[in-house]
């Protein structure tokens, strides 16, 4: 074991520590502790990441399964056991990050006995059962090969072809199912990734994951354990995967052309930027590094372009079951920490796994002899007894044995003290106010428009008879009727006939308008530039003509009674909690109030075109006597 | 119980006075306290125990956002398990035993109406039943919500009776109404359908183009009938490659075939793979 292999172990240990905290977490306290999920991104890391990217992560095995033995490129020979073994860790990996996501994960078996063919998920959920089956039984004779159990690995070595192309057929359902299972959400995933192909592009972008994903890991066993790594293998993989990657490209332009949609992606949009940086990372940087001669014969070049193809590929089902999606839902949705620290430590597990076959068992020839000799040379060379401070070594591999146990307690610890044991939510309440910052009152509505909150941190929060009952100048208290001469139209407290009179008719014009023809409301004096302040009551607000409105009668009585009514709603002495509801008013359309209602809207909109409104005809609607629609004194006792 | 039940919601006449989300919550036995919300909810004001709400809009029009009950319903056909099952009847019902919690319905459902309890330990999908149980067995005559509207903004009847009092209303006040029937054919048709003088586009999750009005489950569909062939085209792909390579490669090296064993031979090839 080389100390680069102990270093990333150490890594893979302390990552698992982490990730085993948020499991005790997630079991204990469920989604909503760990996770920022919501209704309106129900699929987040663990799906796009864990199982998206995960069985596209897996899909090397059947690819260099079909090249070295349907093929027979002898070639790859080599490379088939660790694609085999990438493949079934990598599906089990996807099952286990799958108990993670389930709301419910103890009936994960529940397609097996509950059948839905409709349902691309239920395709691939048989599928994966079906090929972790089938992969088991092709890894199957690595670990018996060095046992007495010579018939059946014998047997199934023969059986190997068949499985093999079995296997195949099986990845290839559920890879596309993959890209299936996004078809029914044409409203949610933007149109540069939807199409009627996705699953046909999903199974050819898999093929060409798989292949990087089995260079990359090619190229990271040899780094990990010093080893000259394979270069003829790996420069002939990378041109099957320059191959598929141009075809995938090739594939997705002409698709989009097909569609019309070529012309999203050059437009100045997050998600035209997103296409752009997914397939310069996926296919397009690394295929031209693949078709460069000198870096396919480089191991650092075949490596790069392998890693890109790897991490723009894993981008590509991040987006189709994420980040494309933003668009539509405008959820903000990015992963919490915890959701971070369970996906990178199934990875880092299944590693430490794949790193355990590895040494153990023969998947490269080599590293194990490797290993073993090692192991051999240690049992000689390295001291167990220092003799000068009488301390008890042990051997090498025990002592490292000790620091991944530090490692992943101290991190078990750390993540424990790190979790949030309560869900994570945001603490500000529900908002379902009516309107927003600016509030439309009036009839017909939408006249009158101010920002009322502003209004009311300037008044203040209970002063609402300021604007709402005015004071009139000279008046100690001013019935609603005279502003509200119309029910529903806003209405004017500026009477200009009042001030001729007072003023002295024609020669007063000049006190308050300008030499400006023609003399408008707008240019004329302030109002505050005659009135005192007590003149106006408290009336500060009305300062100009623009203020003079305030809202029709619905408006006024719908903003005051309802704070009245919300508050001898809660009175528990009163005994009413309905009067905070609207039916307590509104009533079903054959009650009086509501007739008055209706018929008075209907005529107001007929002379709402005429101008001015005679206030008599509001006296002449047939007022029920014994239930008027809304109170006028009513109103005024909240002042 | 009626066949094929369906609401008609008139926007024109919806107060937004929250009735109906108050009579929901009790039929149902929904806690009245909606817990709070998660960062990035929904902003319709649904959740797990709010199976109704009432979407406001400036200038004062209320709109009531439930399940719809699609004739053909994405979240039924996407349930790998079927624990969302379209009724005989027409109400689309859920039934937790069978759930495994993977949420695609409510990836599915193009209004984003199947809502989760993220906060519990064993969680449910919660959405809107139109009071199935209760109105099979007779206990109540129409969904708690429709009976408590005091505007009858939203009535109750089976489907051709809606749509024909919807059509009624339409020609009765042409310039009141826009002349659509929200739900009629949206998605392959709906059991819950809008009549308004405003768009209700906003209703589902905007991108009409690619929403169209076909049946989405059709397109999931498309792909999935062509499995079994999938399966055995590729299977008899593969072995008809290998059954043709393997004879060529035997054909090219049968001088050395006669010398050695072939298991032999793959070996000495392999030999050569790694150097």
């Amino acid at each position: 074991m080389t100390r680069r292999v102990q270093i990333t172990k150490g890594i893979l240990w302390f990552i698992s520590g982490l990730a085993a905290a948020v499991t005790i977490v997630r079991f204990t306290r469920g989604l909503g502790a760990t996770t920022v999920l919501s209704d309106t991104t129900p699929w987040g890391l663990w799906v796009g990441f864990d199982v998206m990217g995960g069985v596209a992560l897996a899909a090397g095995g059947f690819v260099i399964g079909a090249i070295a033995h349907v093929f027979k490129r002898e070639r790859y020979h080599h490379a088939v056991r660790p694609a085999i073994l990438t493949a079934l860790l990598g599906y089990a990996a996807v099952a286990v990050g799958l108990l993670y996501d389930l709301g419910l994960p103890w009936n994960i078996w529940h397609p097996i006995i509950f059948w839905n063919p409709h349902s691309p998920l239920f395709e691939v959920a048989w599928c994966v059962m079906l090929y972790l089956t089938v992969l088991f039984l092709e890894f199957l004779p690595v670990f018996l090969e060095r046992t007495r159990f010579t018939k059946l690995y014998r047997t199934l070595l023969r059986l190997q072809l068949p499985l093999i192309i079995l296997g195949i057929s099986i990845s290839t359902l559920h890879q596309s199912s993959l890209g299936t299972l996004l078809l029914i959400m044409p409203f949610r995933l933007h149109p540069l990734w939807y199409s009627p192909h996705l699953p046909e592009l999903f199974f050819v972008s898999a093929i060409c994951l798989g292949l990087s994903m089995v260079i990359f890991e090619s190229s990271v066993t040899s780094w990990l354990y010093e080893r000259k790594p394979n270069i003829r293998m790996l420069s002939g993989l990378s041109r099957f995967a320059a191959g598929a990657m141009a075809f995938y490209l090739g594939f997705r332009f002409i698709d989009l052309a097909h569609h019309h949609k070529l012309g999203l992606a050059f437009q100045n949009t997050f998600e035209a930027r997103l296409f752009w940086v997914e397939l310069a990372t996926s296919a397009i940087i690394p295929l031209i590094l693949f078709l460069i001669p000198k870096v396919r014969k480089s191991h650092t070049g075949v490596f790069i372009a392998a890693s890109m193809g790897v991490v723009g590929f894993l981008l590509n089902r991040v987006d189709a079951s994420g980040l494309a999606q933003v668009w539509a839902t405008g959820a903000d949705y990015f992963p919490a920490w915890t959701e971070f620290v369970v996906s990178f430590g199934i990875v880092s597990f299944f590693a430490l796994i794949y790193l355990f076959i590895q040494e153990h068992f023969p998947v490269e020839k080599e590293i194990l002899d490797e290993e073993a000799k090692w192991q051999q040379r240690q049992l000689f060379v390295l001291p167990r007894f220092d003799r000068l401070t009488r301390v008890w070594l042990g051997d090498q591999s025990f002592a490292s044995r000790r620091v991944y146990s530090l490692l992943f307690v101290s991190a078990l610890i750390l993540g424990l003290t790190l979790t949030p044991w309560e869900p994570l939510v945001e603490a500000s309440p529900v908002t379902r106010a009516r309107g927003g910052k600016v509030l439309r009152v009036g009839y017909p509505i939408g006249t009158v428009e101010f920002p009322h909150a502003e209004h009311i941190k300037r008044i203040g929060e209970d002063q609402c008879g300021v604007c709402h009952h005015l004071h009139k100048p000279g008046d100690l208290g001013t019935p609603c009727t005279e502003c509200h001469a119309d029910l529903y139209l806003e209405t004017q407290i500026f009477s200009h006939v009042r001030h001729i009179d007072r003023l002295g008719g024609n020669a007063a014009c000049a006190r308050c308008h300008t030499p400006e023809k023609p003399p408008a409301a707008a240019s004329a004096a302030k109002c505050s530039s005659c009135h005192e302040k007590d003149m106006m009551a408290k009336n500060e607000v009305v300062t100009s003509f623009e203020h003079t409105a305030a809202p029709g009668l619905r408006a006024a009585a719908h903003k005051l009674c309802i704070r009245c009514h919300r508050e001898k709603a809660k009175d528990p002495e009163l005994k009413k909690p309905d009067l905070f509801r609207c039916a307590t008013c509104h009533r079903s359309p054959v009650n009086h109030g509501d007739v008055i209602l209706e018929a008075s809207l209907k005529d107001q909109e007929s002379e709402t075109l005429k101008g001015e409104k005679d206030p008599v005809a509001i006296e002449e609607t047939p007022v029920a006597p014994e239930e008027p629609p809304v109170t006028m004194d009513h109103t005024l006792a909240t002042d | 119980m009626i066949s094929s039940p369906c609401i008609l919601n008139d926007v024109t006449r919806c107060i937004g006075c929250e009735e109906c989300v108050a009579a929901c919550q009790k039929i149902n036995q929904l806690p009245q306290e909606d817990p709070p919300p998660r960062m990035g909810h929904s902003e319709d004001g649904l959740s797990a125990t709010r199976w109704t709400s009432i979407l406001r809009r400036e200038g004062g029009i209320n709109v009531r956002k439930q399940c719809r009950h699609c004739l053909e319903p994405a979240c039924v056909s996407v349930c790998p398990v079927g624990a969302l099952q379209k009724t005989a009847e027409g109400p689309v019902i859920y039934d937790k035993s069978i759930c495994m919690g993977c949420r695609y319905c409510m990836m599915g459902c193009p209004f984003g109406i199947p809502h989760y309890e993220w906060n519990s330990l064993t969680p449910s999908i919660r959405k809107c039943i139109m009071c199935y149980e209760k109105l099979k067995t007779g206990e109540i005559k129409e969904p708690a919500c429709v009976k408590a509207c005091p505007k009858e903004a939203t009535i109750f009847g089976s489907r051709e009776e809606m749509l024909a009092e919807a059509r009624r209303r339409l020609d009765a006040e042409p310039e009141k109404y826009i002349q659509h029937i929200w739900g009629e054919h949206e998605v392959g048709g709906t059991s819950v359908l809008y009549i308004s003088h405003v768009d209700l586009g906003f209703l589902a999750w905007e991108n009409p183009e690619e929403l169209g009005s076909g049946a989405l489950p059709d397109r999931t569909w498309n792909a999935l009938k062509k499995v079994p062939f999938e399966f055995v085209g590729m299977g008899a792909f593969m072995t008809a490659a290998w059954w043709i390579i393997d004879r060529r490669m035997r054909l090219e090296s049968e001088p050395e075939v006669e010398n050695a064993a072939e298991g032999e031979v793959s070996g000495k090839d392999d030999e050569r793979g790694l150097q």
